[in-house]
């Protein structure tokens, strides 16, 4: 049952997220759908994925997203009340194959165990390339903003 | 996933479409753990901790060039922004061509 309504509850609010004029609206939708996201880690025994999630997902990005809407346009003109509820009816007819329908898994005879340390472990390289993809793209994004503002005292 | 890319497909704010690019990676990222998870393996989540950490560089670096359009610009919209273009365009032109007359002059 908590599953089912997390189901639709995720669904909802990430329609929301895209549908709603408002940037602070779309945010807080977002933000609902992270936090729902980890609840299902966490009830799915992914405990340390919850926790990353929550952690990155709601805080970081809800301020990053903020940020962005203090700078970006305001919406021109409210839409009426009924729009809203035939969106959220429309985000709870999208749910429905998550709750009735539900994909069932294979258990195949060689399946083995593998804990998360190792599976980290096995992925170091992987792991040591993303990182210094990551690293390289926060130096572009720093270069970009500074030469935008180089272009602008210019 | 269907959800972003109605939105990636209708939406002409670049925020929503950064929103909507966000959902579609979370929902990859969801069917990685939610399978490793059933299947009793912890390899999806490893997964889901790079792919993360990397789309949120992304997603601050596209953020970064969010605030730098807008403010140059005043607007988000992709519509707008393509037209501006269009209008540079033609205006630079205008400006190559009439170097042209005055250097012929």
């Amino acid at each position: 049952m908590i599953l089912e309504l997390l189901a639709v509850g995720l669904v909802v609010s990430a329609f929301l997220a895209v549908y709603l004029d408002g940037a602070v609206y779309s945010v807080a939708s977002l933000t609902c759908t992270f936090a729902l996201t980890a609840i299902l880690y966490s009830l799915n025994d992914a405990t340390f994925v919850a926790v990353f999630q929550l952690a990155i997902g709601v805080g970081t990005l809800a301020v990053l997203f903020l940020s962005g809407e203090m700078l970006s346009e305001k919406p021109s003109g409210k839409k009426p009340l009924k729009n809203a509820f035939l969106a959220i009816a429309a985000a709870l007819l999208l749910s429905v194959p998550s709750v009735f329908f539900s994909v069932g898994t294979i258990q195949t005879g060689a399946s083995s165990e593998v804990s998360f340390p190792k599976a980290l472990w096995n992925l170091r390289a992987i792991d040591v390339v993303l990182q210094g993809l990551v690293v390289m793209t926060v130096a572009l994004g720093i270069t970009i903003v500074l030469y935008g503002k180089k272009e602008g005292e210019a | 996933m269907a959800i972003g890319i109605y939105g990636l497909l209708t939406k002409h704010n670049l925020l929503k479409v950064l929103i909507s690019v966000e959902l579609i990676a979370m929902a990859a990222s969801m069917n990685f753990v939610l399978l490793a998870s059933a299947m009793n393996k912890a390899l999806g989540e490893a997964f889901l901790m790079l792919a993360f950490s990397t789309d949120t560089c992304v997603t601050g670096i596209i953020l970064a060039l969010l605030v730098i359009v807008s403010k140059k610009y005043g607007t988000c919209d992709i519509r707008k922004l393509a037209k501006l273009e269009q209008y540079r365009a033609i205006e630079n032109e205008a400006k190559g061509d009439n170097k042209i007359i005055e250097d012929d002059v």
